[in-house]
């Protein structure tokens, strides 16, 4: 007869008090359960391809999100539940971007200096068939720009973790980031 | 772009400005037209980008992912198996998730922790098939606090639970380990049955599934 043990680790949600459904799953799916391993997919894919397609672009979007499933699929057993699966899967999700992006190659020049940002993306013209709304205008942003873009004001990163992650100093995160906000403004929604 | 301060408009409105110069920039902003306007500018592209929309990909990559990680989604191919069960095991076993499936469903509708209608796992995606089964020893361990995290709040809330509901419990619980033991000890004599890998799996889920649905019985304090 089964009696209900004593844990000494605690994998309970931080507002319900319960162990949440992602730590679950990703337990199954760490011992072989595939199946768990799709109801992690179905849940974060969202957010995941909208990283990948707002860092590379969209031809590449459906590839590297694949990539970045089978990667976690991978790398599973490293997952500890000390933090949530869906932070989990977004750092490792950022690693295979910036790793593929290199295999990718450089289309543009990444980091570009001063105002040559702005240059880079044309202002907002008048007239509704020349505007550009203001997700194209990001995807249009010099490549370094708009990583550093999403990663800090879309998703939250730091300036120190950015710099970090793209081996850059951290006032290059910060100057290109501003450089980005000002090209942007321009295309914001009025 | 003449204006110094235009260069640390971001930096101000990041909070990462000495207090002494941030008060200098918002004498300035009181003053500088330019300024001002681009520092709304900056909050509202700030404010749009935490508003941004996420996306699902254009088609279901779910399936190139499975292809990949060695899965098939359901309706694909079964697995041959290679069965080293006896066939007594086998009916046994066959009445035991029987009499699992039937006493869990009763106990969860009569606890009221399940709708009175409509099926249990209607929302669940269907099953895949693993073909390919790496069972970690980190998994493993994880697997064991889930249950053991579990089986603490049950523990802590088994005075509040009817004794006929622990009971019930208990003893679904009982066939489940017996079920998993079971096919750990086949699986030490054909480790690379692919089969009894997805056995164990489902059944190591199904324990923590009744496990999960338990827990939610006893009331929260």
């Amino acid at each position: 007869m089964t009696q209900f043990g004593f844990g000494a680790v605690t994998l309970e949600h931080e507002n319900t008090g319960r162990p949440d459904s992602d730590t679950v799953d990703a337990t199954l799916a760490a011992s072989g359960d595939a199946s768990a391993f799709e109801r992690l997919y179905r849940h974060h894919v969202p957010r995941i391809y909208s990283l990948v397609r707002r860092m590379v672009n969209d031809d590449d979007a459906d590839e590297i999100t694949q990539d970045v499933f089978v990667r976690a699929w991978q790398k599973l057993g490293t997952f500890r539940g000390e933090a949530a699966f869906g932070t989990w899967l977004h750092r490792l999700a950022v690693n295979v971007i910036l790793a593929r992006r290199e295999t990718l190659g450089t289309r543009r020049k990444r980091f570009l200096e001063g105002d040559a940002v702005l240059e880079f993306l044309p202002a907002r013209k008048a007239g509704p068939e020349l505007a550009m709304d203001f997700e194209s205008a990001m995807e249009r942003l010099p490549d370094g720009a708009r990583e550093i873009f999403v990663l800090h004001d879309v998703e939250g990163y730091r300036h120190e973790e950015i710099a970090e992650m793209l081996g850059l100093a951290t006032g290059t995160s910060k100057s290109q980031l501003h450089r980005a906000r000002l090209a942007l403004r321009r295309h914001l929604e009025r | 772009m003449s204006d110094p301060w235009m260069e640390r408009l971001s930096d101000y409105l990041e909070d990462d400005m000495p207090a002494a110069e941030r008060l200098a920039l918002e004498a300035h902003l009181e003053t500088c037209r330019d300024c001002s306007v681009v520092v709304s500018d900056l909050r509202r592209v700030m404010n749009r980008a935490r508003q941004m929309d996420e996306r699902q990909p254009h088609r279901d990559l779910w399936p190139g992912i499975a292809k990949r990680i060695g899965a098939t989604s359901a309706g694909a191919q079964p697995i041959r198996r290679r069965w080293s069960f006896s066939s007594p095991q086998l009916a046994a076993a066959a009445v035991l998730l029987m009499t699992f499936s039937g006493s869990t469903v009763w106990l969860m509708r009569s606890a009221g922790s399940l709708p009175a209608d409509g099926p249990i796992a209607a929302t669940a995606p269907p099953p895949a098939t693993v073909t390919a089964v790496n069972v970690r020893r980190n998994a493993a361990e994880n697997y064991a606090a889930a249950v053991e995290d579990l089986e603490r709040v049950l523990s802590a809330g088994r005075g509040q639970l009817d004794t006929t509901t622990v009971r019930v419990i208990e003893q679904n619980l009982a066939v489940i380990d017996q079920a998993i033991a079971q096919a750990q000890r086949a699986l030490l004599a054909d480790p690379a049955n692919l089969y009894l890998n997805t056995h164990l799996a489902e059944t190591m889920r199904r324990k923590l599934d009744l496990l999960r649905q338990a827990a939610t019985l006893v009331p929260v304090s």
